[in-house]
């Protein structure tokens, strides 16, 4: 009945949760949440300076000011972007993982060299991406100058730098969508591909039939965290081209109002939630959608 | 329902908690400053701590490592605090973060006391050290007497705000010329050209004998500004920077009025024809080497990254000179250009007495000449021996008259301007066969229409 014991003691888990619950109100939910409300205020960074609500009038500047083009083209960049990368990414990943599950010689390598770019970090990345990108001595370009007689500016052009960004931010993460997907084709029991097998399934049909709907799980955190990580990507931006040659995003833009731009702060708050909302938005659709295709046998 | 909502609650969680992480990487900034590179340890005894906030310039701060070493032998009871910080970005949050928090003494700025709003600029934005003065945070220098050590017009023009003192400009740069290969240019018998015609028939003659005439950093962008500020100066208002400026305020000048679109087309042929070959993949940091290398004959580049050149190739002769950016000689015949570090005192700092009392050992005729000297500025004391040939020799025939400041420090900027014109700039990346347009018009007509858009309403 008292699995905690009497009087005051019956307490202490709620007071042992009390610690981690305080720690998250106050160093995470309460600033986002003042974000919410500095978005509504013309709060300077300044000490000493007076704080007004000024309604929607942040979130006004965004949409109707002179640079609003920019914040329209910053939002749809950040759209493409996630799609993009969710897709390829995820399909990728997909491949990679079904085949190392297929017990190649030296699975554990590939796996370990597939994850690497992952545990590089952001700034190696773009360092080794910006060298084989380099336009007048890098690799890739001599390749495409030997192969189609053509040459790339790569993270210096107008039109091809996104794309490049897009390719290197896949390459970096295929890793991981590689690694939650290989967790979840080994927990499909065998026996299932034994029974297959028995009814002369062909290989594309055990895993349309089989492997696809048993790594929905798989699928659900993947594309999930996909989502969120292309939505919210600034660092390789940041890293690669510095937000020139049209390859601002959302994430981006919040980072160099706040960072870069004037002392005022009540326009990247505005910022940051309007980011917050739109992925909110596509994540909860891809839940609502991913939830509906798991199945268990 | 309860799933429906537990769902909705999960992925909010996730949302929020990785798009922080996403975000939060950037407040390390500050967390990574410089470990080796300056932050003495925390003062022992009772010794008055003196906090000194710098970006991250390796000559610079050798030589203030050095002035600090002597102050502190000369005033044992204070020891030197001196933190550098990785530059531009990194260093404007630092020093947003440390003011705020009066936890600096003694605070760098680069070309600090401009872009403040003047009458006839409704509604532009408040620069952060104006605000800061406005506050009550940056010290009051008017009765210090180590101003007096500065020339007065420098003062007045980069270290005076509401007619009192508070900052100190500690050097000039200029940045409207190239750098030339003196060799190159001696075996090709050429001379340093003085008109527009002269300099685009120099640019034929290096081109054709197979040799890059110009190079220049584009993957960084602001290096394109550089012989832009040249053109600016000479050719906007007639020679007039200032009164294009107002101009575009009070609307009897525009970004798409024929001088404005002359500096353009002027650029775009450089650009076109006499820059080097993907000019806009190479990066600030590797440009010099082309040039000194004798991979091309010239280098777009301020003067400050003259001993960067002479370090890449020690036996390298090379000179400077301002583009030349009209027919008419002796309009050419200067260079513009900015102030560059300037200090501060903070007013609520914990040691304001020891900022002041180290801003005046600064500025003692000594140490200030051996600071000026390793940081290769034009002196902004009277009487200075800098000691170097390419100063004294090359700089000092374009430096005789007022010094001429650049578009980008007396341009004013509207608040949210296009990103065609930001940042005080006129974007010439933006031009084919990098950027969309093909045409210096079709670029001035969008920034017009840029500047126009972003008027108060």
């Amino acid at each position: 009945m008292y699995p905690f014991g009497k009087g005051i003691k019956r307490y202490l888990p709620l007071l042992l949760l009390m610690i981690p619950l305080s720690l998250y109100v106050v160093f995470y939910f309460g600033p986002s949440m003042m974000t919410v409300i500095y978005s509504f205020t013309d709060i300077t960074n300044v000490p000493g300076s007076k704080l007004n609500f000024v309604g929607l009038e942040n979130y006004y500047s965004v949409f109707n000011s002179g640079n609003s083009g920019e914040r329209w083209d910053s939002i749809i960049r950040t759209v493409y972007f996630m799609i993009i990368v969710t897709i390829v990414q995820n399909g990728v990943g997909l491949l990679m993982a079904v085949v190392i599950n297929q017990k190649l010689k030296g699975d554990y390598f590939y796996r370990a060299v597939f994850f690497l770019p992952v545990v590089l970090g952001v700034s190696v990345v773009a360092l080794v991406w910006g060298l084989m990108f380099d336009p007048l001595s890098g690799p890739v370009n001599q390749l495409y100058d030997s192969l189609f007689g053509y040459k790339d500016m790569f993270f210096g052009s107008f039109t091809h730098a996104f794309g490049y960004i897009i390719f290197t931010q896949i390459w970096m993460y295929m890793g991981y969508s590689m690694l939650i997907f290989l967790a979840g084709l080994q927990s499909v029991p065998k026996d299932l591909y034994e029974a297959g097998y028995i009814d002369g399934t062909t290989k594309w049909q055990s895993f349309k039939n089989i492997t696809f709907p048993l790594i929905a799980p798989s699928f659900t955190i993947n594309i999930i965290l996909s989502i969120i990580g292309a939505m919210s990507t600034f660092d390789i931006i940041l890293a690669t081209t510095d937000g020139r040659f049209n390859t601002r995003t959302m994430a981006y833009d919040v980072y160099k109002e706040t960072f870069r731009g004037s002392l005022q702060m009540g326009l990247p708050s505005a910022l940051s939630v309007v980011q917050f909302l739109m992925i909110l938005v596509f994540v909860v659709f891809a839940v609502k959608q991913m939830r509906k295709r798991e199945v268990e046998y | 329902m309860v799933k429906k909502l537990s769902a909705v609650l999960m992925s909010s969680a996730l949302v929020l908690s990785l798009a922080a992480c996403g975000s939060g990487n950037n407040t390390n900034g500050e967390a990574t400053n410089a470990p080796g590179n300056g932050t003495d340890k925390p003062a022992s005894g009772d010794k008055k701590v003196i906090k000194i906030l710098h970006w991250k310039q390796e000559n610079i701060n050798k030589v203030i490592t050095d002035i600090n070493k002597k102050f502190e032998e000369k005033y044992p009871e204070y020891k030197v605090e001196y933190t550098t910080t990785g530059p531009d970005d990194e260093f404007k949050q630092a020093q947003r973060a440390r003011i705020t928090a009066g936890d600096v003494d003694v605070l760098a700025d680069l070309s600090g006391m401009r872009l403040s709003p003047k009458d006839w600029t409704p509604g532009a934005k408040v620069p952060d050290w104006q605000q800061w003065i406005d506050s009550g945070l940056i010290a009051d220098l008017s009765n210090e007497a180590f101003v007096k050590n500065y020339n007065a017009n420098d003062i007045a023009k980069a270290g005076t705000y509401k007619d009192k003192v508070y900052a100190i400009p500690t050097g000039k740069v200029a940045m409207s010329g190239f750098f030339y290969n003196k060799e190159m240019f001696e075996e090709n018998g050429l001379t340093v050209p003085t008109t527009w015609t002269a300099f685009i028939s120099l640019l034929d003659t290096l081109k054709s004998k197979s040799i890059v005439p110009i190079v220049v950093a584009g993957k960084d962008v602001w290096p394109l500004k550089l012989p832009v500020f040249g053109l600016q100066s000479k050719i906007l208002g007639g020679g007039d920077q200032q009164k294009w400026i107002e101009g575009v305020w009070k609307g009897t000048s525009a970004f798409n009025d024929a001088e404005a679109v002359e500096v353009l087309e002027k650029m775009k042929t450089l650009q076109d024809n006499y820059f080097i070959d993907g000019f806009l993949g190479i990066d600030y940091a590797t440009a010099p080497s082309y040039f000194a290398t004798g991979k091309a004959a010239m280098i777009a580049d301020g003067t400050w990254d003259a001993p960067t050149i002479a370090a890449a190739n020690p036996d390298l002769k090379f000179g400077y000179f301002p583009i030349p950016a009209t027919e008419d000689a002796a309009k050419n015949n200067s260079l513009v250009g900015k102030y560059d570090v300037t200090w501060y005192a903070a007013e609520k700092g914990p040691n304001k007495e020891g900022a002041l009392k180290w801003l005046e050992f600064f500025s003692e005729p000594e140490n200030y000449t051996e600071y000026v000297k390793a940081a290769g500025f034009l002196p902004t004391q009277d009487n200075i021996a800098t000691d170097s040939d390419f100063i004294d020799k090359e700089l000092a025939p374009y430096m005789t008259g007022d010094f001429e400041l650049a578009y980008e420090i007396m341009m004013i900027n509207r608040d949210n301007v296009g990103e065609h014109i930001a940042a005080e700039g006129v974007h010439t990346e933006y031009l084919a066969p990098g950027g969309e347009f093909k045409s210096a018009k079709e670029l001035a007509d969008v920034q017009q229409k840029e500047w126009e858009a972003a008027a108060p309403k």
